[in-house]
């Protein structure tokens, strides 16, 4: 019997009166990768911040249990809840911007990320954060640069690699491909795809792109004012969509 | 062995008036170990959702499906996820893949991902792209820029390049030359001849006769 890595029973959050999520109970399994979509509005991005540690869930539970060692992520201080996100959670923004440091060199900001779990040794930080920089196909020629000096793709790479170098257990995307080019949103699947199948990542990913999720997600949920309407695996919910708006979303998808 | 017991399966279309069609009622068929069975009956029978509801990518409304002792109608995701890693090969009629990922690393990736190392799936792979007489200069290239034929032979090598005991096949000779269908249906023959059970859909008598199939008429076992 496999343990779920994370658990979660009951989650609600709103917002004063508006409902931004409602009653959400899911497992995801290690290595598993889950997607999450939903029209605007439906609590994608609330669902996410409130596993992520960056919103205060009202209710619920929320069990992660990494190498057997079990986190009761609302019941624990403040600080091992820090500690917990550095070193366990990692978070990927739709916006690059958003999760970089822009006056910082991009070597810096992977490195950085480093020293906050422990890394000390200048030479080791630079040359994982070389290898890395390869990992995610920037030349390494630009590791002093700042990153305002990428385009949108190479920040989105460079926020990856920030984000999994320090292995973390579980890793959220909030629309990874969302505001990227079409040309470059296929290169940052792909990569996105082997680093998840070559680490055995375990990924939650919020996406209004079936097509991606299609991709990416062996397992899916479906939310729509705050609640998940459908879930299973993701072939089976975008093949045999059981409920009525999972099924408008579905075939309302463009075919080129 | 595959079981199919009184299966039924029908769709409801919300957004088309809530029409409700019928797919099947009562299905029921086995396949042995070793045994090709081949699904038949004119296009919208139902042949493709038979193969979908044994791999879990349908759902089946009542009855049951046993694979491995396991009822594929009451199985929780995790599970047919490591039941299909473990035991289901299919070949979907068309290719699903990211662009700019190489023929050779499509072939490669389930290998990878059950744990295999680097060099021995890269051995693998090659021999099959040989054993299916895909150009040397094509190995590295997106499979999306290929042929409808070439597409589906590396259709085939991603659901061919594991040993399972289970292989669904959903029409996998439909867009090839002579030459290469038979190719293909050797290599089904090879799998037939080490124990697996194999259920496809074939398209043409030819490679019925040559694979000495046992036919399902799908006419006669789902009575509407």
């Amino acid at each position: 019997m496999i343990i779920p890595l994370l658990k979660v029973t009951n989650l609600s959050k709103s917002y004063d009166n508006i409902v931004g999520c409602k009653n959400i109970s899911m497992s995801l399994y290690p290595g598993e990768v889950l997607g999450i979509v939903g029209e605007s509005g439906s609590g994608k991005t609330t669902l996410i911040n409130c596993l992520s540690g960056n919103l205060e869930p009202d209710r619920g539970k929320i069990i992660f249990n990494i190498n057997n060692k079990e986190t009761d992520f609302l019941n624990i201080s403040e600080s091992e809840k820090r500690k917990f996100i550095r070193t366990d959670l990692a978070f990927v923004h739709q916006n690059p911007r958003d999760g970089l440091r822009l006056n910082v060199s991009a070597g810096g900001n992977i490195g950085e990320k480093l020293m906050s779990v422990g890394y000390r040794h200048y030479g080791n930080i630079r040359s994982l954060a070389t290898k890395w920089m390869n990992k995610v196909e920037i030349d390494k020629s630009r590791i002093d640069d700042l990153p305002i000096t990428f385009s949108g793709g190479m920040l989105q790479r460079l926020q990856i690699a920030k984000n999994l170098i320090t292995s973390p257990n579980v890793i959220f995307m909030d629309e990874p491909t969302g505001g990227l080019d079409v040309s470059v949103q296929a290169r940052v699947l792909d990569l996105i795809r082997s680093l998840v199948n070559e680490l055995n990542l375990t990924v939650i990913i919020v996406s209004h792109d079936l097509a991606v999720i299609r991709l990416l997600a062996d397992k899916m949920i479906v939310m729509k004012n705050g609640t998940v309407i459908e879930s299973g695996l993701s072939d089976q919910v975008l093949e045999d969509p059981q409920q009525e708006y999972t099924q408008l979303l579905v075939s309302s998808v463009l075919h080129v | 062995m595959i079981e199919v017991k009184k299966v039924n399966k029908s769709f409801t279309l919300f957004n088309q008036n809530n029409a409700k069609i019928t797919v099947f009622k009562n299905l029921n068929f086995e396949v042995n170990p070793g045994e090709i069975v081949a699904l038949k009956g004119p296009s919208g029978i139902g042949k493709s959702s038979i193969l979908k509801m044994i791999y879990g990518s349908y759902i089946i409304d009542k009855g049951a499906i046993i694979i491995n002792n396991k009822n594929i109608a009451t199985l929780s995701a995790q599970e047919i996820l490591k039941l299909r890693k473990t035991s289901i090969g299919y070949v979907s009629q068309f290719l699903k893949v990211i662009p700019r990922i190489s023929a050779l690393d499509v072939i490669m990736e389930p290998l990878l991902n059950s744990g295999d190392n680097k060099n021995n799936a890269y051995k693998k792979s090659i021999k099959l792209l040989k054993d299916l007489n895909i150009e040397k200069n094509l190995w590295h290239l997106s499979p999306l820029t290929f042929s409808g034929g070439e597409q589906q032979r590396i259709n085939i090598a991603r659901g061919f390049i594991k040993d399972l005991p289970y292989l669904l096949l959903d029409e996998p000779t439909a867009s090839l030359d002579s030459r290469n269908r038979d190719i293909i249906i050797n290599l089904i023959k090879a799998k037939s001849n080490r124990g697996v059970s194999i259920i496809g859909i074939f398209h043409d008598e030819y490679s019925r006769k040559k694979l000495n199939v046992r036919e399902i008429d799908l006419n006669i076992e789902t009575k509407h």
